[in-house]
């Protein structure tokens, strides 16, 4: 199921901390995490609320800086990067979903998952084509010129995918994608975003729901703003959330047989 | 970059159109401010350009001579009785026999204006003007008399010549030579009536068509024997540089009067520099309310732009996230905020010109299209809406992209 290869790590984190607040308010988001994401790596982070699960997420996908550590993306350090810099790999590298899906209420289906592309400097036909052949990839070619406000909360996540993959990142960053989704919606998602792994893209997903961990390759737990626990880290105890048998009897019916297939890899490792 | 600047246009189109009603209100805060500068300038390029065409019909060898007035100030602005209206002409006859001894000089006009009334019995103008010149001043001005003759160097001095709207005004009729009229008290008869001119406004700041012209030596008696002259006009030999002859007379006038600065010498389209104080001040005043509707037009553009930034944060933090740079955030909201000052500005111009065209009704005169009013109205709109704009703007791009994101989850 993974994709590892032998080169260099696409995310290299060394002790990387990120402090909030100042003098007695002041506390760390992140506490000397170290982590290392292999290409096409499909990792899932758990853990309670405030552990740190996004603030990580959001240092990688280069929206937030760490207060200190160093961070290699494909072994270069953003440390130094200029504010457009950071623009331009989020354009081009990242891509990234959200919990509430984030889609611009103005614009149709089409128009939203041809935004990434426009700070790509392609072509607005050359967008919309690029737009609409994502959406057929997720079965939503007949919803191009629906209103955001006209799709269910599944085909707006969908919708919300295809915007993250529109440009081809080599990395997903997913915060939640599920946590505003019914079992069976969110079934589907997971799917979709297990069919984006097998292509060959590095996945990060946040999640607070066990059940999701089958889908990952690697499941990584945090507390208090650091790495608790690591499936790559053989010394560290597998975590019981991973044996948890998955989705609902919607998602059974939908897909049985990647599921058996995806609990045995995850019982394997 | 262009796919960019044209997904930014897009993008504004679409948010100005979802808001039209604030849009178009925001527009018109604008435009008043455009219109109420394209009206003023419209409507005094129409005073230049009548008499730019006055002068340009005189022929390129007129040159006026004007005592230098002191700058207008606040403090002038303020003063019921300023003193410069009393001030003494520092033009004498010294000057005009002067420049008559300059070999390239054909006329030379001396322009003295008097107050007082003209009446005859049971009428009395008053719009009327009393002018004392010379002969040679239907030469210069190209007069052309409809009946009789205009004052010569044998014409007694108890003679004058009037206007057509002054020869009606006071007798009813065109037909006036011969009849006596008052001025001052004083006893004129009608020997000549100018035809009409139809140019209240003119070089001469006097309306010929109601005017009643008698000689130097007359207007001298009003004024205890001496001349008050506000201004003199030359007219050269043709084919003189006109150039040098203007610097001629300064250096002239300038040995006359002690080397005093005190009179000035206009040849050309400098003539129609507008020589009313009061309109002036008038178009001062008048630049500076509307100077101060653009202003507010301009606080509107960015009162809207920051309620529109406030409106789309998540928007903002999604486009960050999804790869645009503060600069391109920077870029977008400045072309929304060009988009209504520039169409704005747009209606504004025209709405200028049919505000002009309207006030012109009461007027002598049309107002004047200029590319120089278009070059105006263009740099105001593009300049409010890049100097309103900017703020909201680099407002918008420094919005944390985290913290934009998380807004109404």
């Amino acid at each position: 199921m993974t994709h590892h290869t032998a080169s260099s790590p696409v995310i290299s984190l060394t002790n990387l901390r990120k402090r909030f607040g100042v003098g007695e308010a002041e506390q760390y988001a992140l506490d000397g995490v170290d982590l290392t994401v292999e290409k096409g790596e499909f990792i899932a982070i758990m853990g309670p609320s405030g552990c740190g699960k996004t603030t990580l997420l959001n240092i990688i996908g280069l929206l937030d800086q760490p207060t200190e550590g160093e961070y290699l993306l494909d072994g270069k350090s953003v440390e130094d990067l200029s504010n457009s810099k950071r623009a331009r790999i989020r354009a081009k590298q990242i891509g990234f979903i959200f919990q509430n899906f984030n889609l611009i209420e103005r614009l149709n289906v089409l128009e939203n998952v041809a935004l990434p592309l426009a700070y790509s400097s392609m072509p607005h036909l050359k967008r919309l084509v690029a737009a609409s052949d994502m959406l057929k990839n997720f079965h939503l070619g007949e919803r191009e010129y629906y209103m955001p406000w006209q799709l269910s909360g599944g085909q707006t996540q969908r919708v919300a995918i295809a915007r993250a993959l529109v440009n081809d990142p080599s990395i997903i960053l997913a915060d939640e994608p599920t946590g505003n989704l019914d079992s069976r919606s969110s079934h589907v998602i997971m799917e979709e975003l297990s069919e984006v792994h097998k292509k060959g893209n590095t996945i990060i997903m946040v999640t607070h729901n066990p059940n999701l961990t089958t889908y990952a390759s690697r499941v990584i737990t945090m507390l208090d703003g650091k790495i608790d626990t690591d499936t790559k880290d053989l010394t560290i105890e597998k975590p019981k959330v991973a044996e948890k048998k998955p989705l609902g009897k919607a998602s059974k019916k939908a897909a049985p047989k990647a599921k058996k297939k995806r609990a045995k890899k995850v019982k394997k490792s | 970059m262009r796919p960019l600047l044209l997904e930014h246009y897009r993008t504004a189109k679409q948010s100005l159109v979802r808001a039209r009603m604030r849009t178009a209100l925001t527009m018109t805060g604008v435009a008043i401010g455009v219109a109420s500068i394209t009206t003023i300038l419209a409507l005094s390029n129409g005073i230049t350009n009548i008499i730019n065409d006055q002068v340009k019909e005189l022929g390129s060898t007129v040159a006026v001579i004007r005592p230098v007035s002191k700058q207008s100030s606040l403090q002038d602005l303020a003063n019921p009785t300023p003193q410069n209206s009393y001030t003494t002409s520092p033009l004498t006859e010294r000057d005009v026999e002067s420049i008559y001894e300059l070999k390239d000089v054909q006329a030379v006009a001396p322009l003295m204006t008097l107050s007082g009334s003209v009446r005859k019995a049971g009428a009395s103008p008053e719009r009327s003007s009393i002018l004392a010149t010379t002969p040679d001043f239907a030469d210069i001005s190209k007069l052309k008399m409809s009946d009789g003759q205009f004052i010569d160097s044998v014409t007694l001095e108890d003679t004058a010549v009037i206007g057509t709207q002054l020869a009606v005004d006071l007798f009813g009729t065109e037909e006036a030579i011969g009849k006596t009229f008052l001025i001052r008290g004083q006893s004129f008869t009608v020997i000549g009536v100018m035809k009409r001119q139809n140019d209240p406004i003119n070089y001469n700041n006097i309306d010929l068509d109601s005017a009643a012209i008698i000689s130097l030596e007359s207007g001298k008696l009003f004024n205890s024997g001496v001349a008050q002259i506000q201004q003199i006009n030359v007219k050269a030999k043709p084919g003189v540089a006109m150039a040098d002859f203007k610097q001629k007379i300064t250096n002239l006038l300038r040995a006359n009067h002690d080397h005093e600065r005190d009179v000035a010498v206009y040849t050309g389209t400098s003539i129609a520099k507008p020589t009313s104080r009061l309109f002036s001040v008038i178009s001062t005043v008048m630049s500076l309310i509307a100077g101060i509707s653009l202003l507010v037009g301009g606080i509107g553009i960015m009162n809207i732009m920051l309620v529109s930034i406030s409106e789309r944060t998540r928007e903002i933090g999604l486009r960050k996230a999804v790869g645009a740079s503060n600069r391109t955030i920077i870029l977008q909201f400045m072309i929304e905020a060009l988009i209504i000052s520039v169409i704005g500005g747009f209606a504004g111009f025209i709405g200028g010109y049919v505000i002009a065209f309207g006030i012109s009704m009461f007027l002598t005169y049309d107002p004047a299209f200029s590319w120089a009013i278009v070059g105006w109205a263009s740099a105001l709109s593009v300049g409010v809406g890049v100097l309103f704009g900017l703020y909201p703007a680099i407002r918008a791009s420094s919005k944390d992209p985290i913290e934009s994101l998380r807004r109404y989850h």
